[in-house]
């Protein structure tokens, strides 16, 4: 769920440019990399299907741990692969930032976060079947991994940027985000769980959608899994 | 690999990710939704706080920006808009999986 909640002007300028510029970075590079490799038509149906998931459950207060949201992101890599995964985070911040959850400068952050999520949780995903892991425990620890390090990277972009009008050191800012990810640490169990039963219940009726067939063949499909 | 050790490392993981997010619950000021956790949390840094890890009480709601800033009719608008597009490119995808899976 690790999603940077500050408004317009939280981050120094310099900030904003270089995260905005990384986050444009990691997606030319996935453009170019879906353009290269291309997609099939399927994966484009699963994309689609898992952004409408994310967008909803990303806009949705759970009241566990004082107030969460969820954002399924590491079902989605796992289901649409880490290049759609990312494109999906792009996809999801931009129209929640239009809403007013999260700012519009720190889509850059944001995306960088949420893709890292989406993209860690696939390969772990993949790891782990490769290790002839069970569905669920391989897509539950996958995906409290992934959002796992997504929430590092929160903390870590927060903490190097600096926060204007906090007039907290940096030793105090640094502790403080420490606990915001540990917490979002906590609340990845829920979403893992969730992404576990999730995982499996597909693979009990869609086995080619959670990359079986990946596994058989050891293969591996860097656009997605199969549908 | 044996089940019993696929399960036990996930309960050691799960183990390590509650304990870290209790402790960042008490030290972020307690039972606080999302987005008043960080900004007081970033604006006065950790001060250790109480209450309960689950209120049903309060049920699940929309997000407050999107609640308090009247835009729930645009967002369910693009919740069904979403899914209509999704479940289109489905059945759209399904029509033409016969055809070799071609790269879009």
């Amino acid at each position: 769920m690790a999603h940077i909640h500050l408004g317009e002007g939280s981050f120094p300028l310099w900030a904003l440019v270089l995260w905005t510029l990384v986050g444009v970075g990691l997606i030319g590079v996935v453009t170019y990399r879906v353009r290269k490799g291309g997609i099939k038509t399927h994966q484009i149906a699963l994309a689609g299907i898992g952004a409408a998931a994310s967008f909803a459950i990303f806009q949705l207060n759970l009241p566990v741990w004082g107030g969460i949201h969820m954002n399924l992101t590491g079902l989605v890599g796992i289901l649409a692969g880490p290049a759609l995964g990312a494109l999906i985070a792009l996809v999801v911040n931009i129209f929640s930032a239009a809403l007013g959850h999260g700012a519009v400068g720190l889509l850059g952050a944001n995306t960088l976060v949420n893709a890292t999520e989406a993209v860690v949780a696939y390969y772990i995903f993949k790891t782990l079947m490769r290790m002839d892991w069970d569905i669920f425990p391989a897509s539950a620890s996958a995906a409290t991994i992934g959002l796992s390090a997504g929430a590092v990277l929160m903390g870590a972009i927060i903490v190097i940027s600096g926060v204007n009008g906090s007039a907290l050191p940096r030793a105090d800012l640094t502790i403080a985000v420490a606990g915001l990810v540990g917490l979002n640490l906590g609340v990845a169990v829920i979403e893992g769980i969730l992404t576990g039963f999730v995982v499996q219940f597909l693979a009990s009726v869609r086995p080619d959608l959670v990359g079986l067939g990946d596994r058989q063949q050891g293969e591996e499909d860097l656009s997605g899994v199969t549908a | 690999m044996q089940r019993w050790k696929q399960y036990g490392s996930l309960a050691a993981l799960f183990a390590v990710a509650i304990a870290a997010g209790l402790w960042g619950f008490r030290a972020t000021g307690g039972a606080l939704p999302w987005a008043k956790r960080s900004a007081k949390a970033l604006q006065r840094g950790v001060k250790e706080s109480g209450g309960s890890l689950i209120d049903l009480g309060r049920g699940v709601v929309i997000a407050g920006p999107i609640r308090k800033g009247g835009m729930v009719l645009e967002f369910v608008g693009l919740i069904v808009l979403l899914v209509a597009v999704g479940i289109a490119l489905y059945v759209y995808a399904d029509r033409y999986r016969g055809l070799n899976d071609k790269t879009a």
